[in-house]
């Protein structure tokens, strides 16, 4: 399971945990969230995420 | 379907900065409005027609679509036709005094963002906890050195954000009062109290000679210390953006001064706004602070909460690149979209009880910090910066109360409580 961040507000995607306020289940690969998912803090769209290494 | 139109005895107070001497009469406008007036259009004498955008939904898509609604264009504060004749007079031909971050479209937005952005992401952010402990501690010494009452928004609100953004910049602490009195003449200058001394509200050619002393004094200002860190850098902000390159060249001198301005200005009021407003709450309700005492894991949706409740700036305005519809509504390009972060932090669709201050409101998805492309890039750093002091002051507080009446500054766009008068006792 990987961490993604937002590029435009630092929001963090952890695949763990999902984004389920937006019917992404925990587990959720990033590859596998549909292209019209929002960045839920900023609405930034898919393509501002970069891959989050501790 | 025929665009609604707002009443103008009903909206006009919104354009007024006096009106916000009065929070709860502005919040009840935009309650009706919310109601009966969700998405309509405003046509007051002495301003340009504006749709008033009042829902979360709908303020959420306006500010998202960038390409769309535009920042630049217009002013992207609330101003009258007046205002917006003086500031082109005054820029020579253009619609801002300053050209900020927070006026720019792509692709010059996106290039002068990432000048700042890494420094400002929560990794690095969390790095700085020291520096900003350490001032919250220095504030927390000086109020528990007051003898039990002070005037919380002027001796502590306003001043320790304030040293904590002019510190990360590079400031010596000698300089940071200077910045605390321009910023103050340039966002608060309707406020009789805060404005520029000898200013006088209803004289335009004033408003003028206010900006022009806070352009010259930012620029002469900022103009040396640009030139010291380009000979000298060092690890602070100053240094960035003195070597900031946008489309590989550096930038130039009005993008530069605004960057300063931007930072030592919006880095420090709206912060201020919120500490200030979130004490003026605690002091009234001592069971929301017996609750937090006991709790200090409620600190982080204390902040939140204050955040929303607060809404430093209130609204910013766009305009419309091409036609678009929005909930039903049809905008047409070229229109004008005045967009309320206030009324939609107070949306009851999306925020139960959405007036009552509940620390453990979950979610709490409150665009304080804007939405979109523009969001706040001070976001963390002022998180940090208000969970810090919180936990030192509910450390150290045994109670709270007001002494005296608070009050609100005269300003329409970003807004706070100018005096808090408290007594307290604190170890
Ligand atoms: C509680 C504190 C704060 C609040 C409520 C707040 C609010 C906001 C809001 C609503 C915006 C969006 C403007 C827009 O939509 O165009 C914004 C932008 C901005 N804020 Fe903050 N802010 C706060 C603290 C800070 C701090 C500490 C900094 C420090 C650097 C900062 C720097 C900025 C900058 C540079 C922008 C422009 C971003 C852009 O247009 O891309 N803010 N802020
Ligand atoms: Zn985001």
């Amino acid at each position: 399971m990987r961490k993604w961040q937002c590029t435009t507000c630092g929001d963090i995607y952890d695949e763990a945990i999902g984004d389920p306020d937006s019917g992404i289940a925990p587990g959720t690969r990033f590859e596998d969230i549909p292209d019209d998912w929002m960045c839920p803090t900023c609405g930034s769209t898919k393509d501002s995420f970069e891959p989050y290494t501790e | 379907m025929s665009t609604p139109i707002i009443p103008t005895e009903l909206v006009a107070p919104i354009w007024n900065p006096a009106s916000y001497a009065n929070r709860d009469a502005v919040e009840q406008i935009f309650a009706t409005l919310r109601r009966d007036y969700p998405l309509a259009m405003c046509e007051v004498p002495g301003y340009k027609p504006h749709w008033i955008v009042t829902k979360y939904k709908d303020v959420r898509e306006v500010s998202r679509l960038d390409d769309i609604f535009h920042s630049g264009d217009i002013s992207k504060t609330p101003a009258s036709i007046m205002a917006e004749a003086m500031m082109a007079e005054y820029s020579g031909g253009k619609p801002h005094i300053f050209r900020t971050l927070v006026h720019m479209d792509k692709p010059d937005h996106t290039e002068y963002r990432n000048v700042v952005k890494d420094v400002f992401m929560p990794q690095n952010v969390a790095t700085l906890k020291d520096g900003v402990l350490a001032s919250a501690r220095e504030f927390a010494d000086q109020m528990a050195d007051m003898n039990g009452e002070c005037d919380f928004a002027e001796t502590i609100a306003m001043r320790y954000p304030l040293q904590v953004i002019c510190d990360q910049i590079g400031l010596p602490r000698e300089d940071h009062a200077t910045m605390l009195r321009l910023t103050q003449w340039f966002l608060s200058y309707a406020d009789p109290d805060l404005c520029r001394p000898g200013s006088v509200l209803t004289d335009p050619e004033q408003q003028i000679k206010t900006w022009q002393i806070v352009y010259d004094e930012f620029k002469s200002y900022y103009t040396d210390l640009v030139a010291q860190r380009r000979a000298a850098p060092r690890k602070d902000l100053a240094t960035l953006i003195a070597h900031g390159q946008i489309h590989g060249q550096p930038m130039d001198e009005r993008g530069m001064i605004s960057y300063f301005v931007i930072a030592s200005t919006a880095g420090h009021d709206t912060t201020a706004a919120t500490i200030g407003n979130a004490m003026w709450i605690l002091a009234r309700d001592p069971g929301l602070f017996s609750r937090i005492k006991a709790d200090r894991s409620l600190i982080s949706g204390f902040v939140e909460e204050a955040i929303r409740i607060s809404t430093p700036p209130m609204a910013f305005v766009r305009s419309a690149t091409q036609d678009y519809e929005l909930s039903g509504q049809q905008i047409k390009k070229g229109d004008r979209l005045y967009v309320s972060y206030l009324s939609a932090n107070k949306d009851e669709e999306v925020f139960d009880a959405p007036f009552a201050f509940q620390p453990d409101r979950t979610p709490n998805r409150h665009i304080g910090f804007g939405f979109g492309s523009h969001i706040c890039v001070g976001q963390h750093l002022a998180r940090l910066e208000m969970r810090t002091l919180w936990e030192e002051l509910f450390e150290r507080l045994e109670w709270v109360e007001m002494a005296g009446e608070g009050q609100w500054q005269e300003s329409e766009f970003v807004c706070g409580p100018k005096r808090v008068p408290i007594r307290y006792k604190m170890n």
